[in-house]
């Protein structure tokens, strides 16, 4: 459960980023450094995750199964779903540790799989888990799902709200003369008013 | 078989028609009889050598050597076993310039035959001549013909393509003019990689200005030593350059580096101003210019520099502050909106000039330009937001009395006192034209 909130986390931070977004009393590289920490923490609790599941004894799950998918005959579907995840996030970490070597395509290309990570992700600990269908943990886990969902449609809407490229400076440009028109005015008027 | 007639080592002009000619286009003909045969050399890189004992530096305004650019891109196609591909550079988006357009109108047989021989030189399959199509003169029609006529005459061994640049300010730069070529938006991107190592689809590109080549074509007829005979030691040859002392058409005209300025700008008062490099450029008093000498040693102590030749002597009855507003004004509007410094400091730059400019200036607007142009500078993936701040505090300097006058509601160049500042056209030359869409900048 920690995990998903983490993941879920690192998944607004994200969406943030893409938009060169802030976070009140953080500068914006602030924002990229606790997406960067963050994930490489969730990481770390999706290692000791699997490591658990595995070396657990309750059910039986072969260390294979945390890499490929629909391999355990324990939760065989939801488990392979958490395979696939796991997948597919090693890949968006390991590329994003080697994007100095990489091209921006490439690097873009790979890291926007966490936006099929993350949802499998959800799918997989909702339905391998009896625990989140209700209770709080329930609430908790809609609330990751809503607050993902809210994320991505903001994104989107925060990108068809751009000004093309060609349009910006016209723009800023009528923005600053209107202002400098304004207090020409308003000095007019208090030269008029002497 | 015609006879080239031997010129004297410091004969001017080199590039343009003589005077006696008038301004008569060289065609082809006209060309091979004042100049020669083109002399290729068979060899790849041998031009090189020459090229470096002769000192030429770009004449695009940057005077970056020009044998380093053309070694850098011979060494990167041997390294990545990848043909070359040759610019020659005519997109002159400087409206206070002329110069390109009226050496390609006049000469464009020289700018075409430096072409062939740095496509030689650094084994190019691929040469582009990048300009614009008619900002004076039909310039493009005249070089379809000037092809056409070298095609008849078997003479190039890489075929030359033409291509038309956008009217914008930013086109001919090195990146941008790649952009525009791959069928992208006409806007800088970040170095690296350098276009020498990934320039035109990829391939290591040599991307010179017209006029350099033009001397190129003439070092390799003439040798390193001829070209040598004027300008300076440390800045040889002759450039192009583009006065303007009065309204109407400036002046094109060959001279050597090292050229007392006085004898470009013509009487200057000491309370005058002149514009050295156009819209980057530098503004400095009548005072300076009456002891300055056209090269970078000595402009730099102004800090100013040759650029690509502007000299522009403001009228007596026109006022630099006016002048300058309407200048950046115009970068501003022609900034290409990528990078944020320049996005957002230079309207607010532009507006702050204006205010000043209308004696309209608030006592920390002159404070608030120094700061800003500080921090647009060196902050762009071009040198947009550098150009523009230089000239913006070059004009606080220089017209530093004139905007303690027009705070007082005076202005010495109108002296109605009425209201400053209220002018008719503006005599710097400004586009109309400004980019609206995207369309704009392919």
């Amino acid at each position: 459960m920690v995990l998903l909130v983490l993941l879920t986390l690192v998944m607004l931070l994200g969406l943030l980023v893409t938009r060169q977004g802030r976070l009140p009393g953080l500068p914006k590289f602030a924002v990229t450094g606790l997406h960067r920490n963050l994930s490489l923490l969730a990481v770390v609790f999706v290692l000791i995750h699997v490591l658990t599941a595995v070396y657990d004894g309750y059910v039986r799950i072969p260390l294979t199964s945390a890499v490929i998918p629909l391999t355990s005959s324990y939760e065989r579907v939801w488990l392979g779903l958490g395979a696939v995840a796991f997948d597919l996030m090693l890949a968006v970490i390991a590329t994003s540790l080697l994007r100095r070597h990489l091209s921006r395509k490439v690097w873009r290309g790979v890291h926007l799989l966490a936006y099929v990570s993350w949802p499998v992700a959800w799918v997989h600990s909702y339905f391998s888990s009896k625990d989140l269908q209700h209770g709080i943990l329930f609430v908790l886990a809609l609330a990751c799902l809503l607050a993902v969902v809210a994320g991505v449609i903001w994104r989107l809407a925060s990108a068809a709200r751009d000004v093309p490229r060609a349009e910006r400076v016209n723009l800023l440009m009528a923005a600053v003369h209107h202002r400098s028109a304004a207090h020409d005015r308003g000095s007019r008027e208090r030269t008029a008013a002497r | 078989m015609t006879t080239v007639t031997e010129p004297t080592m410091t004969e001017l002009p080199r590039l343009l028609p003589a005077a006696q000619d008038g301004n008569q286009v060289q065609d082809l003909r006209a060309h091979l009889a004042r100049y020669g045969r083109l002399p290729y050399r068979d060899r790849m890189g041998t031009l090189i050598h020459d090229i470096e004992a002769a000192g030429l530096t770009g004449r695009g305004g940057a005077a970056f050597p020009v044998h380093r650019k053309l070694a850098a891109v011979y060494e990167a196609s041997d390294r990545r076993r990848r043909p070359p591909v040759v610019i020659a550079n005519g997109a002159e988006s400087e409206p206070a310039s002329d110069k390109d357009a009226t050496l390609l109108w006049l000469a464009p047989h020289l700018v075409l035959d430096g072409l062939q021989l740095v496509a030689e030189a650094v084994g190019a399959d691929t040469a582009i001549l990048y300009s614009h199509a008619d900002r004076s003169n039909d310039v493009g029609r005249r070089l379809r013909n000037a092809v056409a006529e070298r095609e008849a005459a078997t003479l190039d061994r890489v075929p030359v393509q033409l291509a038309e640049a956008p009217p914008r300010f930013l086109a001919g730069q090195e990146t941008a003019l790649i952009n525009h070529l791959s069928g992208r938006p006409s806007v800088p991107r970040f170095v690296p990689p350098r276009v020498t190592e990934r320039g035109y689809n990829g391939a290591p590109t040599l991307v010179q200005n017209v006029e350099t080549l033009a001397h190129l074509a003439l070092i390799a007829r003439r040798g390193p030593r001829w070209f040598r005979a004027v300008g300076t030691r440390d800045e040889p040859g002759s450039m192009l350059a583009t006065i303007r002392r009065a309204e109407g058409q400036p002046r094109i005209t060959e001279v050597p580096l090292g050229m007392p300025l006085k004898e470009l700008t013509g009487d200057v008062r000491p309370d005058q101003a002149v514009l050295l490099g156009g819209y980057h450029g530098t503004w400095i008093s009548g005072q300076q210019a009456a002891t300055l000498t056209l090269d970078n040693a000595t402009l730099g102590s102004a800090g100013a520099r040759v650029g690509a030749g502007i000299v522009i002597t403001l009228p007596a009855d026109r006022c630099g502050l006016v002048e300058t507003a309407n200048a950046v004004r115009y970068l501003a509007l022609e900034s290409a909106g990528q990078c944020g410094p320049c996005l957002n400091g230079l309207p607010r730059i532009a507006a702050a000039f204006a205010e000043l400019a209308r004696g309209r200036a608030g006592p920390q607007t002159r404070e608030d330009l120094e700061r800003w142009c500080g921090l647009v500078a060196g902050r762009g993936a071009c040198h947009h937001p550098d150009g523009t701040a230089n000239l913006v505090r070059s004009a606080l300097i220089t017209f530093a009395a004139e905007a303690d006058r027009h705070a007082r509601g005076r202005c010495s160049a109108t002296n109605t006192g009425a209201n400053p500042g209220a002018s008719s056209t503006p005599f710097l030359p400004i586009p109309r034209t400004t980019a609206r869409t995207e369309d704009d900048w392919t």
